[in-house]
């Protein structure tokens, strides 16, 4: 059963796989001669000490829901958007860059324009793999994976040649956004800021028109069986293109929101790989917009909890990384193991069944 | 005559599946056996038991008189037996008598495959065994019927006195049948083999079988000597009620053209061509049958017209209207359903409900939508749940996925949803492909049901009774161009079979 949704075994494989990780997190912090208890509790304090550790985590949390949904739309009409990190620097950087020519209008101008810019210019650059897929079969997971590459040295060579930072210690970055423009911080000192709100509007936008709409259901069909889908009447290619469109604006505003409520000026940390921890996130998530959200929320603690981690309890924070590999190997073991105890289960099943059947014929004779 | 096979409390058990229930059943030496049943009822499962391919979960298996311990092809090919499956298989580059000794190869020196030798042995199996067929030809340039005939002769030359042919006729032509019919009679009388058919066509049971067992659900239902039963006996213990062959009603004249295609060039997958300048028309009230082998554009015609494949000359129209190279989503519109060939890969998603899948096509309706884009899943289910009912689709409800349906209730899903358009024009491509007999019956009403009300419709089916029965024209096609075109009541089916297979063309009647 193709699973629409949250269910109960997905629930149950996704706290073993995590349980499991956890467990071999500390083998690993054991033999490198760390008290994994502490460790997990530096972790955890790490996450959660203080509102402005929260803020971080809620923040991070935000960039990788939304890069996962990004990813999810995407996955419904059965294209792969692999290019969300090139989309997602090229909004952020013309978010800023907007900002700087904006300096001294309104904000009321200079963000909303920020934001048009950075949805344009990312859902262009996914325009392209999208056209390419539909028109000419191009596998739109190589095209986006290439212009990736694309951005990053556009991206370059804008924040280094033409729009670059006045101040010579910058070696690459865009002007300073002025601070009118800032996002107002929900927690001082934090990365949180207001954009954490528009993300919770986009994401129950998102989750509302994949399971409650007729587009949606049309998306569905298309991702599940595009000739279908195509019998059926539906435009199977402008779907298609459209929500690779949307897909990339989304990412494109994930920039301007790394920009305007975090960094405050574009240089190369607005994103390091966020989008791919994103995707990372939506796989696991089975491409569902509600597990999405909680799996971004697992990455958020572990990820800015490793950080506190590595200050409090000395342990490096690249744990992280082989907690959340090994989280992604058992949440793939999954549906195989889950497949295993359903046919262990009908074998039993059958195996009564024929002895039931062979005992009531012996007692028939 | 004694005992060749025996199966003994035979059963085999898959995952969840009970596919040989208890089976205790003798075959004779030198008799032509038919196993007959629908699809499902486990047939295959038995033969394959008997072939080797599967081991039996309880029971014996004895051949002449021996019991069976080791469960491979090998063994089995040991022991004399041979089995013809449904689909070939053949190297297409190599000639009939390298595919016959494939396995067994004549060697010269040694090592190097003595090719001289392998046609020799080949001519000397066609005379002792009369099958007519040139030893040198390459497979892929001789027929359907002629490389079933290298199917057999290569488990001849393996030695088998025993022959499975599972369904061997789904793919000839009624004068193929024929002949294959004369091999099988001379081979049992001359050379007493015994051979067992796999089949669900019940007119070549009464013609060729001497006894015949009935399978449903996996158990054995009767066997019966064939002289002693008919076709409507051995249908209804098949089906395990009594089938009703009615006469179709047909009423009504046929009306105005609603297709009309001119001068078409469509292009297989391969780019090839497939289709090469057909032109037909099909009037309201009437149903246009197509009978054509497999592979000689039926499929591409079909396609082209109902906008899934690419026209590269020529004009197709629906109910007045050009609609050449439009979408399928546009020809819809002017008034055209389609039941495709290929249900899994067209008809249906698999992995969405049935109430999902009744709905396509229809999403866009203002009672399915709440302020234009919510989708009232309360009304879809109500809708769904209607069909359900209406169309007698069985399985475990709406909100069952349609790709853990059995075939039949999986094209009533389809039929469903397209008949329920209520279209003037309805393309129909293999209406019963994979369907039991009592699902087939109720096909046939439904679409004579529409004919009666009018409807245009074309038809496309690999069995020939089918276009027979429902048809009131039939055209033949044969690589790609019409050879003929008949009032069903005024040819036989052996006439038509000339003109499927190009032999006969500019056919009239």
């Amino acid at each position: 059963m193709k699973k629409r949704g949250i269910n109960v075994g997905y629930l149950v494989a996704l706290l073993i796989s995590l349980a499991v990780a956890l467990l071999i997190g500390a083998a690993i912090l054991a033999v490198s001669g760390h008290n994994p208890l502490v460790a997990y509790r530096a972790l955890l304090g790490g996450a959660f000490s203080n509102a402005r550790h929260i803020g971080d985590m809620l923040e991070y949390a935000m960039v990788l829901c939304l890069c996962g949904l990004a990813c999810d739309i995407g996955s419904r009409v059965g294209i792969f958007n692999v290019g969300g990190e090139g989309q997602l620097l090229l909004g952020a950087i013309i978010a800023a860059q907007i900002g700087v020519w904006l300096s001294g209008t309104s904000a009321w101008i200079a963000i909303p324009l920020a934001a048009l810019g950075a949805m344009a210019v990312g859902g262009f650059y996914a325009w392209i793999p999208g056209v390419l897929k539909v028109k000419l079969k191009v596998n739109e997971v190589i095209t986006t994976i290439m212009l990736n590459t694309v951005a990053v040295f556009l991206c370059q060579f804008l924040a280094k040649g033409p729009w670059k930072n006045a101040n010579k210690n910058i070696v690459a970055g865009t002007g300073n956004l002025p601070s009118e423009f800032w996002f107002s911080k929900l927690v001082p000192g934090s990365n949180l800021s207001t954009a954490i709100i528009i993300s919770a509007v986009i994401t129950f936008l998102v989750w509302y028109i994949l399971q409650k709409t007729t587009k949606g259901y049309e998306m569905r069909l298309v991702g599940d069986n595009p000739r279908f889908a195509l019998f059926a009447g539906i435009k199977t290619d402008r779907i298609v293109i459209i929500t690779m469109v949307i897909s990339g604006m989304m990412c494109g505003l994930v920039g301007m929101f790394r920009v305007y409520g975090a960094e405050h000026i574009y240089k190369s940390t607005v994103s390091n790989e966020y989008y791919f921890e994103g995707l990372m996130v939506a796989m696991i998530a089975q491409y569902q917009p509600l597990p999405t959200v909680i799996i971004s929320l697992i990455f958020a603690i572990l990820k800015i909890g490793a950080m506190g981690m590595e200050t409090a309890a000395g342990v490096p924070k690249q744990l992280y990384l082989i907690i959340q590999t090994v989280v992604i190997f058992c949440m793939a073991a999954e549906t195989g193991i889950r497949v295993a105890i359903g046919k262990a289960r009908e074998k039993r099943q059958a195996a009564l069944d024929v002895k039931a059947r062979s005992e009531g014929g012996a007692a028939h004779e | 005559m004694t005992d060749e096979i025996r199966f003994e409390h035979i059963s085999m058990e898959f995952p969840g599946v009970l596919a040989n229930d208890d089976i205790s059943l003798s075959i004779k030496n030198g008799e032509v056996f038919a196993l007959v049943g629908e699809n499902g009822a486990g047939k295959s499962t038995l033969m394959n038991i008997l072939y080797g391919i599967n081991t039996p979960t309880a029971g014996t298996l004895y051949v002449r008189g021996e019991k069976v311990t080791t469960f491979s092809p090998k063994a089995a090919i040991d022991r004399g037996i041979g089995m013809v499956h449904q689909h070939f298989m053949l190297v297409p580059s190599f000639t009939v008598a390298q595919n016959i000794v494939l396995g067994r190869e004549p060697k010269s020196a040694g090592v190097l495959f003595d090719n001289r030798k392998a046609e020799k042995l080949t001519r000397e199996l066609v005379e002792e065994y009369g099958l007519e067929v040139d030893p040198s030809a390459e497979v892929r340039d001789i027929s359907v019927g002629l490389q079933q005939r290298v199917e057999i002769l290569k488990t001849l030359y393996r030695g088998a006195d025993i022959l499975i042919l599972d369904e061997p006729t789904a793919v000839l032509t009624p004068q193929e049948t024929d002949e294959l019919f004369e091999v099988i009679r001379r081979i049992v009388r001359e050379k007493q083999m015994t051979v067992i058919i796999i089949t669900h066509k019940l007119n070549e049971v009464m013609a060729i079988s001497d006894r015949v067992g009935v399978m449903r659900q996996g158990k054995l239902i009767g066997v019966e000597e064939t002289k002693n039963v008919n076709e409507k006996i051995l249908a209804s213990m098949m089906v395990g009620r009594p089938v009703l062959f009615d006469h179709l009603e047909k009423t009504g004249e046929a009306g105005d053209v609603a297709i009309r295609v001119e001068d078409l060039y469509v292009a297989d997958n391969r780019g090839l061509p497939a289709v090469r300048g057909v032109s037909l028309n099909v009037r309201k009230g009437e149903v246009l049958g197509i009978a054509a082998i497999e592979g000689n554009g039926q499929s591409e015609l079909l396609e082209a017209i109902t906008g899934l494949r690419k026209i590269n000359r020529g004009k197709v129209s629906v109910c007045g209207v050009d609609v050449t190279n439009k979408t399928p989503g546009e020809i819809r519109a002017m008034g055209l359903s389609h039941v495709p060939e290929d249900r899994l890969s067209t008809g249906v998603d698999k992995v969405a409900s049935v109430a999902d899948n009744l709905l396509v096509g229809r999403q866009k309706e203002a009672r399915f939508n709440l302020m234009g884009f919510h989708q009232r899943r309360s009304t879809v289910e109500r809708y769904a749940e209607e069909l359900y009912q209406k169309f007698d689709i069985r399985g475990a409800g709406i909100h069952t996925e349609v790709g853990s349906m059995s075939g039949g209730n999986m094209q009533k899903v389809v039929v469903a949803r397209e008949f329920t358009f209520d279209t003037p024009v309805l393309v129909i491509s293999q209406p019963t492909r994979g369907v039991d007999i009592g699902a087939m019956e109720f096909f046939h009403t439904r679409i004579i049901e529409k004919r009666n009300e009018g409807a245009a419709i074309l038809l496309s089916s690999a069995d020939l009774d089918e276009v027979f029965r429902l048809s009131d024209r039939i055209i033949t096609l044969y690589e790609g161009r019409i050879t003929g075109e008949f009032r069903a009541d005024a040819i036989t089916k052996e006439e038509i079979g000339f003109y499927m297979t190009g032999s006969r063309e500019g056919g009239e009647a």
